[in-house]
């Protein structure tokens, strides 16, 4: 090979910046002092950070991991209209067989049917007429039922104030829930188990809204520490401070009361918004709502945390509450904001009283034809109240809150009597079924059962950290040592490689946002082990042919050549390997396999490549007669 | 510095030593699977409980044992005694193994913890966050997907590469091959058992790295083998396979040293977490060096003899 090195110079540098590029953010979090986490987190800006850094499973830090199932036979059970003996019989051997078996449910429940020639639309006639349609509505029902658990975990999620929780669908029935960390696992299981809570809120009108901003403004203003306290919360917030700092006017339009003097724009220095105006300087106008920029979402809710605001707003009888979810302004918009509103303090409604929600097309003839709506029935006592208040507040606007997060805030157009409503105003069908999901998510109609749940410790986490990164570092250590004093100057360049091996899979776990497990730290011992043994390979080789008499330019060439296909041959087989166990595999099995897959195809990289480089930078310019090998 | 010179030694002549070695390992460990009534599980894969809690200073596990005969939690009477009692890493800590129940109270796992701490109150930290280390709690359904996961997994993983294996080489080699990961997972399987150790999940994690491990092994021979076959022909398929040994003998010793070095270090300081993991990963570096000379090579020559 004697051809130009400069190209892979360029491959090697830029692969090797690339991975101190995409560790860079984890060697960062890793050396941040609580504080300072604590401060970019007030800024918004520790999550892009914490996106970027390579996370530690639970085993290793401690936390709380949990699989909720949802008890589909019970769900079966509670749609049936009538029960009797026979239908219950069966469903009790479905479950017994789909549970010995492993199989799905409602297939088995179908099978044992027919076999036993029950007609299922004497007690699923809501359903369907025949065997097939009524199993695919209870599929349907399963499906939405788990689809109506995870909506209600995601809200509430956010209520252990945990960084990263995670929270997935497992195959058809199943959620799990990663919660790092937790403190307190009776809490986060209470809280997980039990039924969210559904309530309608009366939203106040812009004038009593703009009172009690003002009110708070008064009652925070002039407090220096506050306001540079706030200041520091939002840095973001004075580099585009035309945009996000309004006055209480200016986020409804002129149509109201006359501005507060003291928050308009004029006080030049933006560092005096929040001294004179540290309420509404947080907020922001968007169309239709108040907004809440995410970045000031922290500080936001620190300052609802104060005496002043809580006694305020406890005289007001109001409460603020936030949408689920932040949303761009504009379509492709960076800046997300969450819609603010300020709500009476008891609600009208609550939960239970849905009788019934169903997202559809609006009908032919009404004012909604072909527009996503959403229907929703009451149950008679829901319905007078509902009746009264939506007869007193004409013209107001009605917050669908659950889990004290607001989901919509519909205008009530007119009195509704007897409880059947219809929503309008959806982007799409999809986000009407959400909202139907909600309204419905009051009464679960499955159960959910845990099924398996982990803690680790703090102290035990603390523990594995430290006893395994500790003998990973010494077992490294002492294979460097090994190769640099059997191979010499060789075992330097090999050495070297290795080094760059780890780095670059951990380069690669973060910027694939993987989690770093025990099982792939195994993984990644193997990989050392495969990535040494390579060199092992080709170093041998190449005494070989120096045995042999060749000169060390000759046995460098001849001994990479021979030694790559065995390496490309035992690393293909690792390889498919991994593969398979990454497509098979659940969890843990996953784990490993995904670090042993780029492990290996980096050695190749590492222990081949640059290797190969190195040496043959080492005898291109001079002649030599001994290999330090 | 060369480790290993020049060699000459005729492994396929103590290929019936080595065979009656394996089948006496393969034996006993099937003897004390048997007996055991099969590979003992953690509770990753039956089922169950296991609480591990942390007291300040060391206790007794006989005493534990007798003050936890009788727990009440909600009413419901416990017998703990007869469950799976034992320190977890040092004297200080202790893990109770409770197999699935049918009737389990709420939060159970914490009232096991709660009459674990009664009997040395003196001794429970005080933060309760430093009292539990670890619970774990698997409902049977899952432990019964997991393993059968486990095990489809690994015997995908085997076809394919018998499937690469047959068309690199040869189909005996393949066959070679798989005889040997057989053979190191069966042996490691029968360690265990004969040591009482579990399987759990981080344990299959390490029989995976066996596997890989073990491959690797065979396939550097291997390579040897099919680059002599041409360089050496008219000479029997023996002295080709004991030629390529010693070629890569050297190679074989010193990557098995080093990983053996990395696993040991594991095991003796990576604490208790790890320790089965890496006892497995001791265990199967030992076999997997030996399999690949004194199996995998043996095997491909069985299947030669009779193919021709």
């Amino acid at each position: 090979m004697q051809k130009s090195l400069t190209p892979r110079y360029l491959i090697i540098g830029l692969i090797l910046i690339w991975a101190v590029y995409a560790l860079l953010p984890t060697w960062e979090y890793e050396n941040m002092s609580e504080e300072k986490k604590e401060e970019l987190r007030t800024l918004g800006e520790l999550e892009k950070t914490e996106s970027r850094i390579i996370r530690q499973g639970l085993d290793l830090k401690g936390g709380m991991y949990i699989v909720l199932e949802a008890d589909i036979p019970l769900l079966v059970t509670n749609l049936a209209s009538t029960k009797d003996a026979r239908l219950e019989k069966l469903i009790d051997s479905a479950r017994e067989q789909s549970l010995s078996e492993n199989q799905d449910f409602i297939s088995v429940f179908e099978q044992q049917v027919k076999t036993d020639g029950l007609k299922l639309s004497r007690y699923y006639h809501e359903y369907g007429a025949s065997l097939d349609e009524i199993i695919t509505s209870l599929n349907g029902e399963a499906d939405d039922a788990i689809n109506r658990v995870l909506e209600i975990l995601q809200n509430r999620v956010d209520q252990f104030g945990v960084s990263e929780p995670t929270i997935q669908k497992q195959g058809k029935h199943r959620i799990v829930v990663e919660l790092a960390g937790i403190q307190d696992s009776e809490r986060a299981r209470a809280l997980l188990q039990s039924t969210a809570l559904l309530e309608f809120y009366l939203v106040k009108n812009v004038a009593v809204t703009n009172e009690v901003i003002s009110q708070l403004d008064n009652a925070l203003k002039g407090d220096v520490d506050l306001a540079s306290s706030i200041k520091q919360d939002t840095k973001e917030l004075e580099e585009k401070e035309d945009k996000s700092s309004t006055t209480v006017s200016e986020l409804f339009g002129d149509q109201e009361e006359a501005p507060l003097d003291q928050s308009t724009k004029d006080e030049g220095s933006s560092d005096d918004i929040f001294l004179e105006a540290p309420f509404s300087g947080l907020l922001s106008a968007i169309p239709g709502d108040m907004g809440i920029d995410e970045k000031n979402l922290y500080a936001f809710r620190k300052l609802l945390k104060r005496d002043e605001v809580r006694s305020a707003l406890e005289n007001a009888n109001g409460q603020f509450l936030l949408s689920q979810q932040a949303e761009p302004v504009a379509p492709n918009s960076p800046e997300k904001y969450y819609r603010l509103y300020y709500l009476e303090k008891k609600p009208e409604l609550t939960g239970g009283i849905v009788e019934e929600a169903r997202a559809d097309l609006g009908s032919l003839g009404g004012g909604s034809a072909g527009q996503p709506v959403v229907s929703l029935s009451m149950n008679s006592e829901g319905s007078r109240t509902w009746s009264r208040v939506t007869g007193a507040n004409v013209g107001e606007r009605i917050a669908i809150v659950l889990d004290q997060k607001v989901h919509m805030a519909p205008s009530i157009r007119e009195k509704i009597p007897g409880g059947r409503t219809q929503i309008e105003g959806f982007a799409d069908l999809n986000e009407a079924k959400d909202l139907a999901i909600i309204l419905r998510a009051g009464a679960l109609p499955a159960p959910v059962n845990i099924i398996e749940e982990r803690i680790v410790g703090p102290s035990l986490g603390a523990d594995s950290i430290s006893q395994g990164t500790q003998a990973v570092l010494i077992g490294l250590v002492s294979v460097l040592i090994f190769m640099l004093v059997y191979y010499k100057l060789a075992g330097t360049v090999a050495d070297f490689a290795l080094v760059w091996n780890i780095l670059l899979v951990l380069a690669v776990l973060a910027s694939l946002q993987a989690t770093l497990t025990l099982p792939g730290i195994a993984g990644l011992i193997l990989t050392v082990g495969m990535s040494i043994d390579a060199n092992v390979i080709i170093f041998e080789r190449i005494r070989e042919e120096l045995r042999k008499g060749k000169t060390p330019k000759a046995a460098i060439d001849s001994g990479y050549d021979r030694a790559l296909t065995t390496i490309i041959d035992a690393n293909v087989t690792t390889l498919i390997a991994s593969l398979v166990l990454y497509q098979f595999g659940t969890g843990p099995i996953k784990g490993f396999a995904t670090v042993l897959f780029w492990g290996i195809l980096i050695s190749m990289f590492t222990a081949v490549f640059i290797t190969r480089t190195i040496f043959n930078a080492y005898v291109s310019n001079r002649t030599l007669t001994k290999l330090s090998i | 510095m060369r480790i290993v010179k020049d060699t000459h030694i005729d492994f396929m002549s103590r290929t019936f030593i080595a065979a009656c070695f394996s089948a006496l390992l393969i034996i006993v460990g099937a003897v004390s699977l048997i007996t055991n009534g099969g590979p003992k599980l953690s509770i990753d894969f039956k089922g169950g409980t296991l609480v591990a809690v942390n007291f300040t200073d060391k206790v007794d596990i006989n005493e534990i044992r007798s003050s936890i005969s009788n727990v009440s939690i909600e009413g419901q009477k416990f017998d703990f005694s007869k469950e799976e009692i034992k320190h977890f890493g040092d004297e200080t800590n202790v893990a109770i193994r409770i197999a699935s129940l049918d009737n389990e109270p709420p939060r159970f796992a914490n009232r096991v913890a709660e009459s674990l701490a009664a009997v040395y109150p003196d001794l429970v930290p005080s933060e309760q966050n430093e009292f539990i280390l670890s619970i774990d709690k698997v409902g049977p359904k899952v432990g019964a997907e997991l393993s059968s996961d486990a095990i489809l997994a690994i015997l995908y993983a085997l076809g394919f590469i018998l499937i690469y294996i047959s068309i690199r080489f040869e189909f005996k080699y393949a066959v070679g091959a798989i005889a040997a990961l057989t053979h190191d997972v069966l042996i490691t399987l029968g360690v265990f058992s004969v040591l009482g150790y579990e399987i759990s999940l981080a344990v299959i994690a390490a029989f995976l790295t066996i596997v890989g491990y073990s491959l690797n092994d065979t396939i550097v021979i291997f390579d040897r083998v099919r680059e002599n076959v041409k360089t050496l022909k008219g000479a029997t398929i023996e002295s080709v396979i004991n030629q390529s040994i010693n070629d890569s003998l050297s190679r074989t010793i010193i990557t098995s040293l080093t990983t053996f070095l990395v696993v040991l270090i594991l095991f003796l300081v990576g604490g208790e977490v790890i320790h089965a993991f890496s006892f497995a990963m001791i265990v199967g570096v030992i076999i997997g060096t030996y399999s690949s000379i004194f199996v995998a090579s043996p095997v491909v020559i069985k299947m030669d003899k009779a193919d021709s």
